[in-house]
């Protein structure tokens, strides 16, 4: 359903970020490579109406932090929806990250994929419903 | 350690220039050397962020002090990205307290209007991370994200953003030296074009040509350099844990009081990077001069302009008096030094101990500088 990220982790202070580096920017330490889920929370977004030469206007900028640690530059389609703190997924195409955002589907099946037994997996699932109904007050959150 | 004082300071007026840049870092050297009443320092820092692709010049503290008549004067050029200035200073003042100069002329300036806008913001630009560059990133993307955060995760509104515009203008309409010498309206800023959603063209500071210079010495004088810190932080912005403040200011910051002996709370003028408006906010809180959460409602209660409690940026800031980017943070210690000297004309303020901020980069590499008026 989403990709697999390739990023590094530092072994002494357990940094991750994403693309994969050498070393730890905090620490002379060589990098472990690891892989994270392509999930998230949008830290921030922004569109730019006359971008830099090479890009298309608007261009839709997000930072995202992904769930296994790092955060991520990624281009979207739109913002519509999209809120601070809004879940969303992460996928590549064409050596670019894109975000978009979570249906209810998606984030039930990633409920289940996460979750240790049937009791946490309900209950994540309610949790997630019940936050969604509680969001609705405030904008569209789809 | 030896003290180190400031003996004369001086600056062009920034904004669209015609002269060249040697030309306008000599008109500023030339007047903080007039007003130090020094015919020759014995050293030189030159300041300039980028001289080789705004202007096509290279080796250009050598090309400085030969066109002053200073060629048998030691120079050297210091770069930080837009904090430059504040570096070069760093610089004057070590080599001063280490006692390795008695005088040294800090001098910075930059030269942009020339060239196409996309140009300028293309070559600023590159002091951005390679990878987030790639997605586009330029510094009004970038402050844009850090605008919307701040307004998401601290309840800052956009009319206390704006509101800094509006402040930095109005005391930018006092001051002979700014780029922008005309006061704006609220609903101006809030209705100017969105560069980076939220951020809008009157949050951002302009395009600017000019220089600044001063003289530090050892011999004591009114105005002494209390402290001097400089703090950095990851290139990358998405290497850091939070947008809503800068490690590299609260460093700096830290440094700054140690060295001084005081903290913020004897501060009583500030210049501060305000090359977006939301940053006055983050650097006031970033600095201990207001309480968390509380530079928003500080600055639209007018506690921070210049009849306020804190006066914040008297000169106009980035926003008003416009930056030189090498120029700009000797420019804001020129400020605070004829604020603390009496010479700051129709834009004065009472005060004996100022702050100066300056940003390198997106608050890679930041400077604090803390004046002190002794006698």
């Amino acid at each position: 359903m989403t990709d697999l990220i390739p990023a590094s982790k530092c072994p002494r202070c357990g940094r991750v970020v994403a693309p994969p580096i050498p070393f730890c920017p905090d620490h002379p330490a060589a990098m472990e490579p690891v892989s994270i889920d392509g999930y998230g929370e949008v830290v921030s977004f922004t569109t730019l109406h006359s971008p830099p030469a090479g890009f298309r206007s608007p261009l839709h900028l997000a930072l995202v932090a992904l769930d296994g640690g790092a955060r991520l530059f990624c281009h979207g389609a739109e913002t519509k929806g999209i809120r601070v703190g809004s879940r969303v997924a992460v996928e590549e195409v064409g050596q670019v990250y894109y975000f978009s955002h979570l249906g209810v589907l998606d984030r039930a099946r990633l409920f289940w994929r996460r979750a240790g037994d049937r009791g946490e997996t309900v209950a994540a699932i309610v949790k997630s419903a019940v936050k969604r109904v509680w969001r609705r007050g405030g904008d569209q959150d789809t | 350690m030896t003290e180190v004082w400031i003996a004369g300071a001086g600056m062009t007026r920034f904004g669209k220039r015609q002269e060249s840049l040697p030309d306008l870092v000599a008109e500023a050297a030339r007047a903080a050397l007039g007003a130090a009443q020094l015919e020759a320092p014995e050293a030189i820092v030159v300041a300039a962020m980028n001289p080789e692709e705004f202007i096509g010049e290279g080796n250009f503290a050598s090309q400085v002090a030969t066109h002053m008549g200073y060629a048998h004067v030691p120079a050297l050029r210091v770069e930080t990205a837009t904090s430059s200035g504040g570096a070069a200073v760093y610089v004057g003042f070590a080599a001063v307290a280490a006692g390795l100069h008695r005088s040294v002329l800090v001098v910075g300036g930059e030269k942009m209007t020339h060239l196409p806008t996309p140009r300028v913001s293309e070559l600023i630009g590159r002091s951005i991370d390679p990878h987030e560059r790639s997605y586009g990133a330029t510094m009004p993307a970038l402050a844009g994200l850090i605008t919307r955060a701040l307004i998401a995760r601290t309840g800052v509104t956009l009319k206390e953003i704006s509101q800094v515009a509006v402040k930095n203008h109005a005391n930018g309409a006092r001051n002979p030296y700014a780029h922008f010498q005309e006061p704006v309206s609220l609903d101006a800023v809030l209705e100017s074009r969105v560069v980076a959603d939220p951020l809008r063209l009157y949050h951002c500071c302009p395009i600017s040509d000019g220089a600044a210079a001063l003289v530090l010495t050892a011999d004591p004088g009114s105005v002494r350099i209390a402290g001097i810190g400089q703090g950095t932080d990851t290139l990358a912005v998405r290497y850091r844990g939070s947008l809503v403040s800068f490690r590299a200011t609260q460093e700096a910051a830290r440094a700054a009081y140690r060295r001084a002996g005081f903290g913020p709370e004897r501060v009583e003028v500030a210049e501060v990077h305000d090359a977006f408006a939301p940053f006055e906010l983050i650097a006031l809180e970033d600095l201990g001069l207001v309480p968390p959460g509380k530079a928003g409602r500080a600055t639209l209660a007018g506690e921070t302009a210049l009849d306020g409690r804190l006066p914040i940026n008297p000169s106009g800031g980035l926003k008003a008096r416009g930056h030189p980017l090498a120029a700009t943070g000797i420019a804001q210690i020129v400020e605070v030094f004829w604020q603390l000297m009496g010479e700051a004309g129709g834009r004065q303020v009472p005060a004996r101990v100022g702050l100066a901020h300056s940003i390198g980069g997106l608050a890679t590499n930041n400077w604090v500088t803390l004046l002190e008026r002794v006698r």
